[in-house]
């Protein structure tokens, strides 16, 4: 059984189709991304899948659960960061772990967490005056502290400069090395091809393409994955 | 449980921690007893000393200011900037995350009053309660009805900003006319018309009957109940994550 299991689904907002028959398997314990063009559906694939929002038809299984009917079982299993998803900025990077841990049956010790991502020094240092690094750091942290099975993570490196950026990805295969599966969505195809074990091409509401980085290189004819990408969204340049 | 009193302890921090909140629910209710008592512990106009009648006053005061300013903006700024989202996804029950809110914001006015009482009881004589029961039971009210209202502040407007806005334009009109700052004793006859009509009367008079011994009103009592659910009602309907 696959970790996760969209079939079909349908999301229409103001007759603007964002989903449009989204089919999708990801396997557990591999880093999957999702790419695509600004508007073509990431979101709401995430958005649905963690429960946050309901398809207008089609079939969503996180887990085997059904995020519709069982939405505080699958929140206990999986965690999330959303889209510019933030935190108080007078809150501490120790109270926030603490605080985050007590929302869960069973959490990790967020000590013992806040130690591993290496916040430990951070403890006492507020939310809004963390760099942009240090803020993905506490919201990996965040994501894992209900010893979840399965990550949803929404354009996690956006404004991030280049090393914090590559720091990051350093989190996410570990994050993986714990058995944790990871679903991305990224706009950044080098990210991709670095950290993916697959990724599905999003267009306009469904999954044009997917694969491991390699094969969609092959499939794209390309030198890289962003030419891949480009010539697979019809966004090429002459 | 475990989650309702963690997220209540790291709110009622958050709240203290910013000036503006902490200064207006504790320092600034604090410096207006102050002033009205700096010409002595007079008896106000049918009986009740100065002070009896002041410290009652200014805890609706402080329900209001938690209740009408602090908890919209609260609510607005954290749909704002996304914290509430981020909330909803871990298994959390809404009822916890707007139970911590509301008790969060409700012990400030907890430690507004208390700040209040103690300084007028050290400081000017104030007298112990005619009936502590009623009085427990009028801020209660009070906090239930004019909470409701904030919540639906927060609930309709757009940020943080235009919730403080709207607040602070609600509040200040309705504790000058309610009766909360200025005795209602003192008040011209019109003015305490029209203040009749705003929903912080009732707190401040439920507050003060108890205090003073005038027996409970029904229709003060009830009117408070049913603000809380009609505010309350729309505002859960209309909220958004």
């Amino acid at each position: 059984m696959s970790v996760i299991e969209l079939d079909n689904l349908r999301k229409t907002y103001s007759a603007t189709p964002a989903l449009d028959g989204f089919t999708l398997r990801v396997e557990r314990g591999e880093i999957f991304g999702l790419a695509g063009p600004n508007g073509a559906g990431k979101t709401t694939v995430v958005e649905c899948a963690s429960g946050l929002r309901r398809p207008d038809s089609g079939t969503v299984r996180v887990l085997g659960l059904d995020p519709r009917t069982q939405r505080r079982a699958l929140l206990q299993r999986i965690g999330a960061q959303l889209q510019e998803a933030a935190l108080p900025d007078a809150i501490k990077v120790g109270e926030a772990l603490r605080m985050y841990a007590a929302l869960y049956d069973h959490p990790a010790d967020w000590r013992e967490l806040m130690d591993e991502w290496g916040l430990t020094g951070k403890r006492r240092a507020s939310f809004g005056g963390l760099s942009g690094g240090w803020k993905q750091r506490l919201f990996i942290a965040l994501a894992l502290v209900g010893k979840p099975e399965v990550v949803f993570l929404d354009e996690l490196t956006t404004g991030l400069d280049p090393a914090a950026r590559r720091t990051t990805w350093g989190l996410i295969r570990a994050m993986r090395e714990r058995g944790v599966t990871v679903v991305m969505v990224t706009h950044f195809m080098d990210e991709a091809e670095a950290l993916c074990d697959r990724l599905a091409i999003v267009d306009q509401g469904r999954v044009v393409a997917q694969g491991t980085p390699r094969e969609l290189i092959a499939r794209g004819r390309a030198a890289s994955l962003e030419n891949a990408y480009l010539t697979i969204t019809g966004q090429e340049q002459s | 449980m475990k989650g309702l009193t963690r997220v209540t302890a790291v709110e009622l921090k958050l709240i203290m921690r910013d000036p503006m909140s902490a200064f207006f629910a504790l320092a600034f209710p604090v410096i207006m007893l102050w002033v009205k008592l700096r010409g002595g512990n007079k008896p106000l106009p049918g009986g009740p000393a100065t002070v009896d009648a002041t410290v009652p006053m200014l805890c609706a005061f402080v329900i209001g200011l938690a209740s009408l300013i602090v908890l919209p903006t609260t609510l607005a700024q954290y749909r704002e900037r996304r914290v509430l989202r981020r909330l909803r996804v871990t298994p959390a029950s809404p009822v916890v995350l707007f139970g911590a809110q509301w008790v969060a914001h409700m012990l400030l006015a907890v430690l507004g009053s208390g700040l209040l009482i103690a300084i007028g009881a050290f400081g000017y004589g104030l007298s112990a309660p005619a009936d502590l029961a009623q009085v427990v039971a009028g801020w209660l009210c009070a906090a239930l009805s004019l909470s409701a209202i904030g919540l639906l502040i927060g609930a309709l407007v757009p940020g943080g900003r235009a919730a403080t806005v709207l607040g602070l334009s609600l509040f200040f009109p309705m504790v000058f006319l309610s009766g909360a700052v200025i005795p209602r004793e003192s008040l011209s006859g019109s003015m305490r018309a029209i203040g009749d009509l705003t929903p912080m009367a009732p707190a401040v008079q439920a507050i003060r009957d108890g205090w003073e011994g005038n027996p409970a009103s029904a229709a003060t009592l009830g009117i408070m109940v049913a603000i809380c659910l009609v505010a309350g009602g729309v505002a859960v309907k209309a909220f958004r994550w």
